[in-house]
Order: structure tokens, then sequence, then C-alpha cells
């Protein structure tokens, strides 16, 4: 599903983010990404959702090398990615439920078919009476569940989570990883990206560490 | 193009118009004030266009004697002329009817040309002259083999004047062009701005547009949209006061002169809308100019 061959980026400082990483994620995996801060966590998930591309090495996402990917490839691609962010990046003028049909809007769905996969989302996700809500009248968690949905509407092949959990207490910290788990059951792979050692704590999932931009 | 996303193209289009009202009003305001300037000068050209073609069709001739003509001349005369195409004697006029028409003109002051000794008005012959288009050389041609003849002493044709005004056309048709052009790219200038000002506004929301998926052109076609909406709204303003102003100025004209025959003209339909769809035009590439910067940032 993903794969990097000794990928180096750097952004013109003395340290680069990432250096010779190769890595392998199966379809149907959950890989936790740990390290430091600046460990080059990040950078290694943009590097796969293509928001960077490597400064030497390859990257394959579902079978595309990331180096020799156009505009109109790179936005298919970013389709069947989900991404999670720490700050959640919702547009906060737009209502709950706007915020999440924006992934089907841009495949052009009829406005029907949109109305019902945000509202059969939002109930899985637990936020079907916050549809009219805007994004800074929600809490934290309710925020990051919003993102989820973004990010799950359009059945993605791969879920990226950056520190999902970062802005959150404990208790809503537990719910959004349960969240993940069982977005991981459904089938979809999914690599979260976390600093925080209590995350990790009696896992058994695959954890890959970061060090100064190398994989120890 | 699906209805669904056309529909969502406008929406965004509108509700980046809404959102962004302050710096959308000035950039409308003053790009009709470019537009209102630039149609000005159309207007004032396709009038005087208009009356030199009018005016200068058909052409009149006048053919001024030394003294009163002998009729074997004047037959001679109106034969020459004859051999020109398109040309129709209208009459003679002699001194006396010169002088009477002066008299009927002059109506209860005709008493003050009782003290001339001799009637000094010039016997003519009037010709008309029907042609396509005024400009054409013949009526030069025709007045220079005319002055020629010993008993003509001055030929005038209604289209000298109208030359001169033809000179005028071309010094306007030539500032229309370069005023054109520099309102053209002040328009094109407030456009770029004010679309550049709402991209910026709207950064974080093509972020994570691109990041969900969203291909350039998607991300680019409400913007493209808002532009040409702003050239439209421009255009529009700067016709409908540019009307108003012209239903104002012939009122006053006719009111203070009673000028029949200063015929004022507005636009043409298809002119108008030749205009209408240049704004819009201005403000689709005003836009695409500033997303071009944008997308390569």
């Amino acid at each position: 599903m993903i794969q990097l061959f000794n990928v180096y980026k750097s952004f013109g400082s003395k340290n680069p983010a990432l250096i010779d990483v190769s890595l392998t994620v199966n379809k149907g995996d959950f890989v936790f990404i740990t390290g430091s801060s600046g460990a080059g966590k990040t950078t290694l998930l943009k590097i796969i959702f293509c928001a960077e591309k490597p400064s030497s090495g390859h990257a394959l996402v579902n079978g595309r090398n990331l180096n020799r990917i156009n505009d109109r490839e790179l936005a298919l691609l970013r389709r069947r990615i989900g991404v999670v962010f720490q700050d959640f990046k919702l547009l906060p003028r737009r209502n709950v439920f706007e915020n999440v049909a924006l992934a089907l809007e841009i495949v052009g769905f009829p406005l029907s078919l949109i109305r019902k996969k945000v509202h059969q989302t939002l109930r899985y996700l637990g936020l079907a009476n916050k549809e009219g809500y805007y994004p800074p009248q929600l809490s934290g968690g309710e925020q990051q569940r919003v993102a989820i949905a973004r990010a799950i509407i359009n059945n993605p092949l791969i879920l990226l989570a950056d520190e999902p959990t970062g802005n959150l207490d404990p208790d809503l910290t537990m719910e959004i990883m349960a969240l993940l788990k069982e977005i991981h059951i459904r089938g979809t792979t999914v690599i979260v990206a976390t600093h925080s050692q209590e995350l990790l704590k009696d896992t058994r999932r695959r954890i890959v560490t970061l060090s100064k931009g190398r994989i120890v | 193009m699906k209805i669904s996303l056309f529909r969502y193209f406008v929406r965004q289009a509108l509700a980046n118009i809404l959102d962004n009202r302050l710096v959308h009003l000035v950039g409308v305001g003053t790009m009709a004030i470019a537009f209102l300037i630039f149609d000005t000068f159309v207007l004032v050209f396709v009038n005087l266009n208009h009356w030199t073609v009018e005016w200068g069709r058909p052409l009149t001739m006048s053919i001024y004697f030394k003294g009163t003509p002998e009729k074997i001349v004047l037959e001679s005369i109106e034969k020459e002329l004859l051999h020109f195409p398109g040309v129709t004697i209208k009459r003679f006029i002699s001194k006396d009817d010169a002088m009477e028409t002066l008299r009927r003109q002059l109506g209860d002051k005709a008493g003050l040309l009782d003290g001339l000794e001799e009637n000094p008005l010039p016997a003519s012959l009037e010709i008309i002259l029907s042609r396509d288009k005024a400009g054409d050389p013949l009526p030069y041609q025709m007045k220079r083999k005319l002055e020629r003849i010993e008993s003509v002493d001055e030929v005038h044709y209604s289209e000298e004047w109208i030359e001169r005004i033809q000179a005028i056309m071309e010094v306007i048709k030539l500032i229309g062009i370069v005023f054109g052009g520099l309102l053209f790219l002040a328009a094109l200038f407030v456009i770029t701005n004010t679309i550049k000002l709402t991209i910026y506004s709207r950064k974080d929301e093509i972020e994570i547009l691109k990041l969900v998926g969203a291909t350039n052109r998607f991300v680019k076609i409400p913007f493209l949209i808002e532009g040409s909406i702003q050239g439209f709204l421009g255009g529009s303003i700067a016709l409908i006061i540019l009307f108003l102003v012209y239903i104002t100025a012939i009122t006053r004209v006719d009111l203070r002169f009673g000028f029949a025959s200063l015929d004022i003209i507005f636009l043409s339909p298809q002119f108008t809308l030749f205009l209408l769809l240049m704004s819009i035009i201005i403000g689709f590439i005003g836009s695409t100019v500033s997303l071009g910067r944008f997308f390569r940032i």
C-alpha cells in the first residue's frame, strides 16, 4: 500500500527532516509513527499524502510513484487518503454538515447522495445532532470527530492521523483512538503519528520510531 | 460539467463575494468608473461617426458663379456634371432668387438690405450626390475640375467640414485606443487585486480543499466566476450610469437649443452587449492572472 525507498527530505536547513527513510506499510496495517518533537513524523505523513515531495528517494502510494504524479492524479489519489490533524483543520465559517460534505462535493456527487452519506457518517461518529453547529461551537473531541468524519466519508484506503489526540484530554483521547481502531477493523490502513508514550503503552500494533529524521 | 458541481461553483462564488463584501464593493466601484470613462469615449465616437454618416449622405454641392452665368455656360456645366455617377441637378439659384431667400430669412430685418446698391449675392447651382459612404474622393475631384471653369467662382460641399470632423475622430480614436488600453490595464489591476485578497482570505479553505482531493480546476473555478461576476457588475453599473446621463443630456439639449438635427444616439443593443461581454472577459482574465500567481506559490 505504502512503500518508501531511501527517502531524504531537506528544507534547505542544516538538519534534514528525513534521512534515508525506507518503510513498507501493507494494506490493512495499523502503524504508529512515534518520536520526539522535530523527529520528522509530520514530514513523513506529508510525503505520504504528497504535501511534500522527497528531495531524493522514492515514495509509492497505492502503486503511484509520488515523484512522477501530475496535479490531477494527485487529486484523485488524495480522495483515497483521509487525513486528520492535531488542529482539526475545519472551516470555521462552515457548519458540521458542510465541513464533512466538502469531501463529497469535490467529487461532484448529487446533493441527495451527499445528504444521505453525511447523515450516515455523522450518526456513526455520534454527531447526528451537531449538523448545524459551527466548529467554534464544538468541544475539541467533537471537532476531531468532525475531522475524522470528513476523512472517512469517501471510504479511503488509507487514514493518516497526525497527533490526532494532541489537543484532547485523556477521556477524549481514548474515545478518538477507539474510533480509529474501529475504522481500521472496517478495512482501512491507518497510520497514526504521535509523540505520546501513553498511547503506545500496552499496544500490540507496529511502532515505527523516528529520531532526528532517521528510523531507529 | 455536472449540474451539482456547477451549482456548487456558483454558490461558492456568491459566498466569496458576500464574505468579502467591502473588498468587492470597492473593486466593483473602481471598475465601474474605469468602464464608464471607456464607455463614454465609445459613445462620443459612435455619435460623431453617426453624424458624419448621416449628414454626409446624400452630399450637397453648391457651385457659385462670378456674376450671372450665360445659359449656354450653365447648360454645358450641367451636361458635364451629369457625366459623374450619382449626380442630380437640384436647382439653379439666380442672384435675385438668392436675395429673395435672404430677405425671407431676415424677416422683419429685411429692410437692412434696401441700402445695398447692387446685389452682392452670387448665383449658384445646387447639385446632390448620392453615395454609399462618406469620404470617397469624387466630390473633391469634381470641385477641382469645376473651379477650373472660367465663370465658376467657388465650389463648396457639405463634406468639407465632415472631413474636418473625421480628422478629429481619428484623434479621438487614437486617444480612445491609448486611454482604453490604460483603463483596460487599470480594470485588470483592480480585479486582480480584489481576487488576490479573496484568495488570501480563503487560503485555509483552499488548503483543505486540496487536501481532500480537489483538483486545481475545482479550486479555481469559483474564483473565475467571482471575477466574471465582478466584471459584469462593474460593466453593468457603468452602462446604466451612462444611459441615465445620456437620457438627461438629450433632454437638456432639446430644451436649450431645440437641436432636432443634433440627433444624439445611444449605443446599439449589440454594442452594449459587446461592452458588457468585454467587462466579463476582463473580470475573467483578472481572476486568471491572480490565480496563476497564487498557484505558482
